[in-house]
C-alpha cells in the first residue's frame, strides 16, 4: 500500500521494541496486532482499537486522536529535518496519558503529547535512537 | 581544557587533532534560530508536498540483532528473526553504548541496531550504531543510591545510575543531571544500555511523566 | 512451639491455597495468564489454560482438605507434594524459560523470583508439618488461643510479604515513607565534578532542535561521533556526506554551542557550524538553512 500525504496528526514520536528481539525487549511479544517486529517499518498508534484507547487515553491530554486500526499506513515526517518514513500500524501505544503536556520543539515550534511510537527501524530512518523522541507530522 | 568524560582519540596526535578541530569549529558560520527564517510550522509543513513512499522499500538500510563475532572492523550479527548481517564499521560510524564511544567498547553478545548503506558485497556500511540501546516505558518501584527499581510490564527491571551520565527530564524540561525529582509510582521512559551479563540497564536518560 | 506453629499455620495455608486455587480455576483471565507461563512449553499453547485451571483445582482441593479434615495425614502429604511440585516447576521454568511469568497467583504477572520459590517452600513445609502432626489444628489452637492467633497472623504476614500482588498495599508506601524520612537517595550533593554541569545529551537535544541542525540535516549521516568542551564551548562532531559539482565526499560536521546552554535556558540557541573535508581538512561552505522563508513565525507556547 502506498503512503499518503493528507495531514492526519502532529505530536511527539518515541520508539519501542517488539517481536523477536534481545534484552528486555525479548519479553514484549508481537504487539496488539500480532505482527509487530522491531526490524520492520511499523508503529504503535494510541487509538488502534477501543481497548487500546482505554489504556493510552490521549483524550485526557486533549488529543482526540482518530481510530486507525492494525494495518493502517502512515507517513511520519521529522519536523526539524523533513525526513520521512512510511509505517504500518502494528501495535497499541504510546501511553499518551502518562506524559500529558510534554513538548518537543524544533527551532521554537513545539509539538505536544506523545502520539506515535515507532519501531527502531522506522525511528532510526528519520532520527537517532539515542535521542529518544522527535517532533513529527503524520500523514495518511 | 577538554572534559575527562568526552570521547577521544587517545594520545598526543588525538589532542593535536582535537585542537585543530576546535579552532575550525569556533570559526564556523553562526546559525541562530531567527524569526526571519521560520521553522516548519504545522500549516506550512502540511501544505508542503510529501513524496509518496512505499513501506516495503526502506530508504536507509537497517540491521538488528546480537553480535556473534567481531572480525576486525566487521561485526557478524545474528538477526532476532533469523538471518545474518555483516556490519562494516568505518571512521565515520557513530557508535553509542550508553554514550558516544569507540569500536573497542563493542563486545560479542551485545545487541544492536544499525543504520547504514548496503554495499555491493552484501555487507552494510554503518552510519550509526546503537549498542544494547533500549527505550522502555516503566513505572518506578524503588529508589536507591546507585540504582532504581522499575516495573516493566510483568517484569522487574534494575536501572543503574551512572554518575556523570544519567540525566533526567521532568515533564518536557531540559535534560538535567538532577535525579532528585524522581518519585515512586511515576511513569518513566528509560533510555539506556542493557547489560547482557546481568540484565540490568545503565540509564542514559529518564523522561519522567505523571 | 513447633506444633503450635504448624497448627496455626495450617488454616492460613489452607485458606491461601483454596482462594488462590479457586481464582485460577474459575478466573476469566486464566487462559490469558497461562499463555505467558512456562506451562506452554510443557503442554502446548492450546492446553496451557486448561492445565493452569487443573492446578487451580488441585490447590483448591488440597486447601479445603487442609482446613477441613486435618486429622488425616493425606491433605498434609498432598500439600507437601504440591509444594514440591511447585518448586520443581519453578526451578525448571527458571532454567528453561526465564522470560516466562510465574503463574503463581491469579493477579500476578511477574516472572519467577526468589519470592515464588519461598512461597512454594512454605507450602511444602506447611504440608509436611501438617502431615507429621497428629490431632486437629483446632484442638491445638483452642489450647493456646493467644499464641495461635499471633503465629497465624505472622504466617499471614509472611505469605503477604512473599506475594507481589500486595506490594502496592504495603511495600511501595513503606518505600515512600523511607524516602520522606531519610531524604531522596539521588539528591544532588553539589560537590561532585559533574554537579551542575549540563549533560551532553542535553546539548545534543538542544542541537537537534535548532535551526542549525535543520539546515545541516541533508549533510549529516551519523549520530554523535565525539564531543569535548573547550573554553566554555561544547563541540559536537558528526560524520556526513557533502555533495557538490565535484561529487560526493566524506566530511566532518562540527557544531559548537554554549556548554552551559540547554533547552530551558536557550530555546533558540546560537550554533556555529563548520564542515571539514575528511581527506584534505579543507573547510567547505555551509549552505544557508534550507527552510521556507516566512514573514511571520508562529511560535507556539512551550508547555510547562
Amino acid at each position: 500500500m502506498a503512503c499518503g500525504s493528507t495531514s492526519l496528526w502532529a505530536g511527539e514520536a518515541t520508539w519501542f521494541c517488539c517481536g523477536s528481539s534481545w534484552g528486555p525487549c525479548s519479553s514484549t511479544g508481537t504487539g496488539a496486532c500480532g505482527t509487530c517486529q522491531s526490524s520492520a517499518h511499523q508503529a504503535a498508534w494510541p487509538n488502534a482499537s477501543a481497548a487500546c484507547f482505554s489504556i493510552t487515553r490521549p483524550d485526557l491530554c486533549g488529543e482526540s486522536i482518530p481510530r486507525r486500526g492494525c494495518g493502517a499506513v502512515m507517513t511520519v515526517k521529522h519536523q526539524c529535518s523533513g525526513s520521512s518514513v512510511c509505517v504500518t500500524v502494528s501495535d497499541c501505544g504510546p501511553r499518551t496519558k502518562s506524559f500529558c503536556g510534554e513538548a518537543t520543539c524544533c527551532n521554537g515550534t513545539c509539538r505536544t503529547n506523545r502520539v506515535i511510537d515507532l519501531t527502531p527501524a522506522a525511528f532510526s530512518a528519520i532520527g537517532n535512537l539515542s535521542s529518544g523522541m522527535l517532533p513529527v507530522y503524520i500523514y495518511e | 581544557m577538554s572534559s575527562p568524560r568526552s570521547t577521544s582519540a587517545s594520545g598526543g596526535r588525538g589532542l593535536d587533532r582535537r585542537r585543530f578541530l576546535t579552532t575550525a569549529a569556533l570559526g564556523g558560520a553562526t546559525i541562530v534560530g531567527a524569526s526571519a527564517l521560520g521553522g516548519l510550522d504545522a500549516d506550512a509543513a502540511f501544505a508542503a508536498p510529501t513524496p509518496s513512499l512505499d513501506p516495503a522499500v526502506p530508504a536507509a538500510a537497517f540491521a538488528e540483532g546480537r553480535i556473534t563475532a567481531i572480525n576486525g572492523s566487521v561485526l557478524e550479527v545474528a538477526a532476532s528473526n533469523g538471518g545474518r548481517h555483516l556490519i562494516q564499521l568505518t571512521n565515520a560510524t557513530s557508535i553509542w553504548k550508553l554514550e558516544p564511544t569507540t569500536a573497542e567498547a563493542v563486545k560479542v553478545g551485545d545487541g544492536l541496531y544499525a543504520r547504514g548503506v548496503p554495499m555491493p558485497d552484501g555487507t552494510m556500511a554503518a552510519d550509526a550504531l546503537w549498542v544494547n540501546i533500549v527505550n522502555l516505558a516503566v513505572t518506578v518501584r524503588g529508589i536507591a543510591k546507585d540504582r532504581l527499581h522499575f516495573a516493566h510490564g510483568a517484569h522487574g527491571l534494575v536501572g543503574r545510575v551512572v554518575p556523570g551520565t544519567t540525566a533526567a527530564s521532568y515533564l518536557a524540561g531540559a535534560l538535567t543531571s538532577d535525579l532528585s525529582q524522581v518519585r515512586i509510582g511515576q511513569s518513566v521512559q528509560v533510555l539506556g544500555a542493557w547489560r547482557p551479563e546481568d540484565g540490568s540497564v545503565d540509564i542514559a536518560r529518564m523522561t519522567v511523566g505523571h | 512451639m513447633l506444633t503450635l506453629l504448624s497448627a496455626s499455620a495450617v488454616p492460613v495455608l489452607g485458606a491461601l491455597l483454596a482462594v488462590g486455587g479457586a481464582a485460577k480455576l474459575f478466573g476469566r483471565d486464566t487462559a490469558r495468564q497461562a499463555a505467558g507461563t512456562a506451562l506452554v512449553r510443557i503442554v502446548g499453547a492450546g492446553r496451557a489454560g486448561l492445565a493452569l485451571r487443573a492446578v487451580g483445582a488441585a490447590e483448591l482441593l488440597v486447601g479445603a482438605g487442609l482446613t477441613a479434615s486435618p486429622a488425616s495425614a493425606a491433605p498434609g502429604m498432598a500439600a507437601a507434594a504440591l509444594g514440591a511440585g511447585f518448586l520443581g516447576y519453578l526451578g525448571w521454568a527458571r532454567v528453561a524459560a526465564p522470560e516466562s511469568s510465574c503463574g503463581c497467583s491469579a493477579r500476578e504477572r511477574g516472572p519467577v523470583t526468589w519470592r515464588s520459590f519461598a512461597r512454594a517452600a512454605l507450602v511444602l513445609a506447611g504440608g509436611a508439618g501438617a502431615a507429621a502432626r497428629g490431632g486437629t489444628w483446632w484442638d491445638e489452637v483452642a489450647a493456646h488461643p493467644a499464641a495461635a492467633a499471633a503465629t497465624a497472623a505472622a504466617t499471614a504476614l509472611a505469605l503477604a510479604a512473599l506475594s507481589t500482588d500486595l506490594d502496592h498495599l504495603w511495600l511501595l508506601p513503606l518505600r515512600r515513607a523511607r524516602l520522606r524520612l531519610l531524604g531522596h537517595p539521588l539528591a544532588p550533593t553539589g560537590t561532585g565534578r559533574t554537579a551542575g554541569r549540563v549533560p551532553v545529551a542535553a546539548s545534543v537535544e538542544l542541537l537537534e532542535r535548532s535551526l542549525a541542525w535543520q539546515s545541516m540535516s541533508s549533510v549529516v549521516r551519523s549520530a554523535l561521533l565525539e564531543h569535548w568542551d573547550e573554553g566554555g564551548w561544547r563541540i559536537l562532531r558528526f560524520a556526513g556526506l557533502h555533495q557538490d559539482a565535484e561529487g560526493t565526499r566524506p566530511v566532518s560536521v562540527l557544531f559548537a554551542l554554549d556548554a552551559a546552554a540547554s533547552a530551558d535556558t536557550a530555546p533558540l540557541p546560537s550554533v556555529r557550524v563548520t564542515v571539514l573535508d575528511d581527506c584534505t581538512d579543507e573547510q567547505l561552505p555551509v549552505t544557508p538553512p534550507d527552510v521556507p522563508v516566512r514573514t511571520a513565525l508562529t511560535v507556539l507556547p512551550l508547555a510547562t
